[in-house]
């Protein structure tokens, strides 16, 4: 290395590396011990309801944190992958899977439509424009009886089916571990994957676009095609995370994906830390666990989502990853930038 | 037959619209002084809605009396939200974070609301809303004529307002160019901050005047502000006149596709029209485009 | 190269205007503007407040598209090209205003300046092979050659909100140059400037085009430009007003009223 203010970098990256690889194997354990621990239905579903709350906030954080995109209608997507998988399952027979990416496909293109609204409006424009979409969508899918059965809902949805190697019964997805190792394990993947994208030019190109769109198109960035790709890529993960929901909870209703659910992602999204990936992992986790904890207060523990959107915008706009910062500066075991 | 029908609606439609655009006004002029849009604004008229509820049945005054009360109530609210969450984020320069901020405060009214109210919808009913004017076949209650007179005075008080007054143009002046008009000897914090209080007092207002037209429920801010955000956009954000315009077609769309199509329906139609509009001219009806300056 | 060859290219202006105009609702910012910038030559674009010129420029890189007249680079029409792909042709620009990212650091806006030339298979994107290790590797040291150039090697990880305007304004060169362009367009880059900063850009800008990149440069400063400029056009009220070599242009009786009789040294 020819020059000694970069070569200062490089172990710094290699040891961030190595870190990281160590993170991934923690996670790793911590899925797989999770369900062990906590054996009982309750918990477990809890654990299931978190990995894909895990899958919606990463898939917002893309779109909004790294595109900077103000996506407000992320529910579309969730309920758009929810209701073309089962559909196509529950009406034409189609196997689980094979409707799995049909349903992600679909939320994908969904994504891709909704980007060309992206492409030409900024800021607020758009944010109004996600949350007509996500009522359009609500409304669609509450008023289309004949689809979708409106509010009465689409009942008696089977897991997917079990994989059976040689007449073995690796995984049977009625038993609820087997079912949150399948969520998880998939969020795990995603998340990855994401992360990947993220440490990539590609990430770089998107935070560019955030930052400043005229200078990135000064660099040769070509905004609206990476918020096309933002927006496909961030609504194709909530349409699996859509997927998972319907077959997990057996039962579908419009009401689920009402555009209050596209607060509640994006809550976890701000609390956990807009553009970071690993914060909006924590942030999904604290707001699917807070309300459970909080069950003794009743209807106040949704006030919680709202305190804690507002609290940390005003006080620590940069969520748990920012205290996560500040702690770690504090205790010495980082420097500060 | 059908005229009669067609005008009845027109009339329901105007009424609606008018209420409408109390709401939507109070968007528009917040966006167009500070650039941003209190998220929490639909609340706001849930809020007054239920003070003038409370007002009739627990104080036992007037229905007239109560949307004053609504006002008050709703012109305090509307100070909070600007010392308590603009004001302080002002500085910070995001033009997201004060819009993600007043969604955390409209999840915690709603379900603040929800907790001291419960979800029950409340019957509000005043003794204007039973009688009744017929002329030519069309029926027209009180209610809805008192709605229209208020609603359209107070319109017109709020024109004359921004057109003829110091106040008023001071205001539209510090929409233009903040700092400018700050060396002009207008100080535009409390321009932002009387800004505030006149458009959450309409809004306090028009919950008060739309409570007996609507479901009310604390939900109930939330099927109008996504009308009024619409609104607000087909008309042109910070634009007056296409707000009044816009909200008058909006209450007439409304009032017809009940009539002719089914009342499911009307969020999707309206928001179908928002979409157009934004695809189209995102400007609004009664704008120009400007380039922007590099 | 041969002499021949030298004259072929020499002859072929790199970048030719003709007849631009633009308006914004009634004002007419630039008026019939006409012009040839040969390659490897420093064009400066001069003129009172108003001119046009900072228009110009933003027509030149395609922020703006022109409500009529012609505009090519190397041959190729330029109108309703966006921004974005100029600068795969080999346009780059810096802004009157700058316009980092503020929240990176240096080394990482002048990174950001590589994106049209990556050269990693879409799969390494996602698994980081060998490629893509290597690419990043080849960027980072490209772009502190680059910061080195411009004279920011010390400060390759410092925030570039927290530098000083000048040193700002040397992160915006590197940047645009991390592009690897043909045609260079610099905004009003002296504005903030001190003496000794303004030396060191002059500097460099001379180093830029002697090394076989043109330069188009908007300029308010009337010493730097007539040091620097090979030719100079000069615009009043968006029309074309003269153009010529520096001495011509400090001559001109119509320049100097339009300076409002300013002194030309």
């Amino acid at each position: 290395m020819s020059d000694p203010a970069l070569a200062q970098h490089l172990p710094g990256q290699r040891a961030a590396l190595r870190s990281r690889w160590l993170a991934y194997a923690l996670a790793i354990a911590v899925i797989i011990v999770l369900p062990l621990i906590f054996n009982d239905t309750y918990w477990r579903t809890n654990l299931t309801v978190c990995a894909i709350n895990v899958l919606l906030a990463i898939g917002l954080d893309f779109i909004l944190g790294y595109a900077g995109q103000l996506n407000l209608g992320h529910s579309a997507f969730y309920g758009l992958g929810a209701y073309v998988s089962t559909l196509l399952i529950v009406k034409l027979g189609i196997p689980f899977w094979v409707a799995f990416i049909a349903g992600v496909a679909f939320a994908g293109i969904a994504g891709t439509f909704l980007s060309l609204f992206a492409v030409r409006l900024r800021g607020h424009y758009l944010a109004i424009a996600s949350l007509g979409f996500a009522v359009i969508v609500h409304q669609i899918l509450l008023n289309w009886i004949s689809l979708t059965q409106g509010p009465l809902g689409i009942y008696g949805i089977a897991p997917p089916p079990a994989i059976v190697i040689g007449g073995v019964v690796i995984a049977d997805f009625r038993n609820l571990a087997a079912f949150f190792y399948l969520v998880a394990g998939f969020a795990f993947l995603s998340y990855m994957l994401l992360s990947q994208l993220v440490r990539s030019p590609i990430g770089e190109t998107l935070t560019a676009i955030r930052e400043d769109e005229v200078s990135a198109a000064s660099l040769g960035i070509n905004g609206a095609a990476w918020k096309v790709f933002a927006f496909g890529v961030g609504s194709a993960v909530a349409g699996a995370a859509g997927c998972f929901y319907a077959s997990f909870v057996g039962t579908l209703v419009p009401d689920a994906f009402f555009v209050s659910e596209a607060f509640t992602i994006l809550a976890m999204v701000i609390v956990g830390g807009m553009g970071t990936l690993i914060g909006p992992v924590f942030g999904a986790i604290l707001l699917t666990v807070l309300p459970e904890v909080l069950r003794g207060f009743g209807d106040l523990r949704l006030v919680v989502y709202g305190a804690a959107l507002t609290f940390v915008v005003l006080f620590m706009p940069g969520g748990l990853a920012q205290a996560a910062r500040v702690v770690a500066e504090k205790l010495g075991l980082r420097r500060s930038a | 037959m059908t005229t009669t029908i067609v005008l009845q609606q027109a009339i329901n439609g105007v009424v609606l619209g008018s209420l409408y655009v109390l709401v939507a006004l109070g968007l528009t002029l917040i966006y167009g002084v500070l650039v941003q849009i209190n998220f929490a604004h639909a609340d706001f008229v849930t809020l007054g809605a239920f003070a003038a509820y409370f007002f009739m049945h627990l104080v036992g005054g007037g229905y007239i009396l109560s949307i004053a009360v609504a006002f008050v109530v709703g012109a305090a609210l509307g100070w909070l939200i600007n010392a308590a969450i603009f004001t302080p984020l002002r500085h910070k320069g995001n033009e997201l974070l004060p819009l993600i901020a007043t969604i955390g405060v409209s999840v915690m009214m709603q379900n603040l609301m929800l907790a001291w109210f419960g979800p029950i919808p409340y019957a509000f009913e005043t003794q204007y809303s039973s009688e009744v004017i017929r002329f030519a076949g069309i029926f027209v209650s009180w209610q809805s004529v008192i709605i229209i007179i208020v609603s359209i005075l107070t319109i017109a008080l709020l024109y004359a307002f921004m057109k003829f007054t110091f106040l008023g143009k001071a205001l539209r002046a510090v929409a233009q160019d903040r700092e400018t008009a700050g060396l002009m000897g207008i100080n535009p914090n409390y321009l932002i901050m009387l800004t505030f209080v006149i458009a959450s007092a309409l809004a306090g207002m028009g919950g008060a005047m739309l409570a007996p037209v609507l479901v009310l429920t604390p939900f109930a801010g939330t099927s109008v502000i996504v009308k009024a955000f619409a609104i607000v956009i087909i008309g042109g954000f910070g634009n007056v006149e296409g707000t009044i315009l816009a909200g008058l077609i909006v209450g007439l769309i409304e009032s017809y596709t009940t009539q002719f199509l089914d009342p499911g329906l009307i969020d999707i139609v309206v928001f179908a029209l928002l979409l157009v509009m934004l695809a189209i001219k995102p400007t609004g009806l009664i704008s120009e485009r400007r380039e922007e300056n590099v | 190269m041969s002499t021949a060859a030298a004259t072929a290219m020499t002859t072929q202006p790199l970048l030719q205007a003709q007849g631009l105009h633009k308006n914004f609702g009634g004002v007419k910012a630039v008026s019939d503007i006409s012009f040839d910038v040969p390659a490897g030559s420093i064009f400066a674009v001069i003129g009172p407040n108003g001119a046009g010129k900072s228009t110009l420029l933003n027509l030149i890189s395609g922020v703006y598209q022109a409500n009529a007249g012609s505009l090519s680079f190397k041959g190729t029409d330029l109108s309703r090209m966006p921004a974005h792909r100029r600068v795969r042709l080999g346009i780059a620009r810096t802004f009157q205003k700058i316009r980092l990212f503020k929240q990176l650091s240096v080394l990482e806006n002048v990174i950001a300046g590589f994106h049209v030339h990556h050269s990693i298979p879409a799969w390494q994107y996602v698994v980081h092979g060998a490629v893509f290790a290597e690419d990043q590797r080849r960027c980072r040291e490209q772009a502190a050659k680059l910061l080195d150039f411009v004279g920011m090697s010390a400060r390759l990880h410092v925030q570039a909100g927290s530098l000083s305007y000048g040193e700002q304004r040397m992160l915006e060169l590197a940047r645009a140059l991390a592009t690897k362009p043909q045609l260079l367009l610099i905004d009003e880059p002296a504005a903030g400037l001190n003496a000794a900063e303004v030396d060191t850009l002059l500097d460099r800008i001379r180093s830029l085009r002697n090394g076989g990149t043109t330069v188009v440069l908007v300029e308010h400063n009337m010493d730097l430009v007539m040091n620097v400029a090979d030719r100079i056009m000069v615009m009043d009220y968006g029309r074309h007003l003269f153009e010529g070599v520096p001495a011509e242009v400090q001559k001109n009786p119509a320049v100097i009223a339009a300076y409002l009789g300013g002194e030309l040294s």
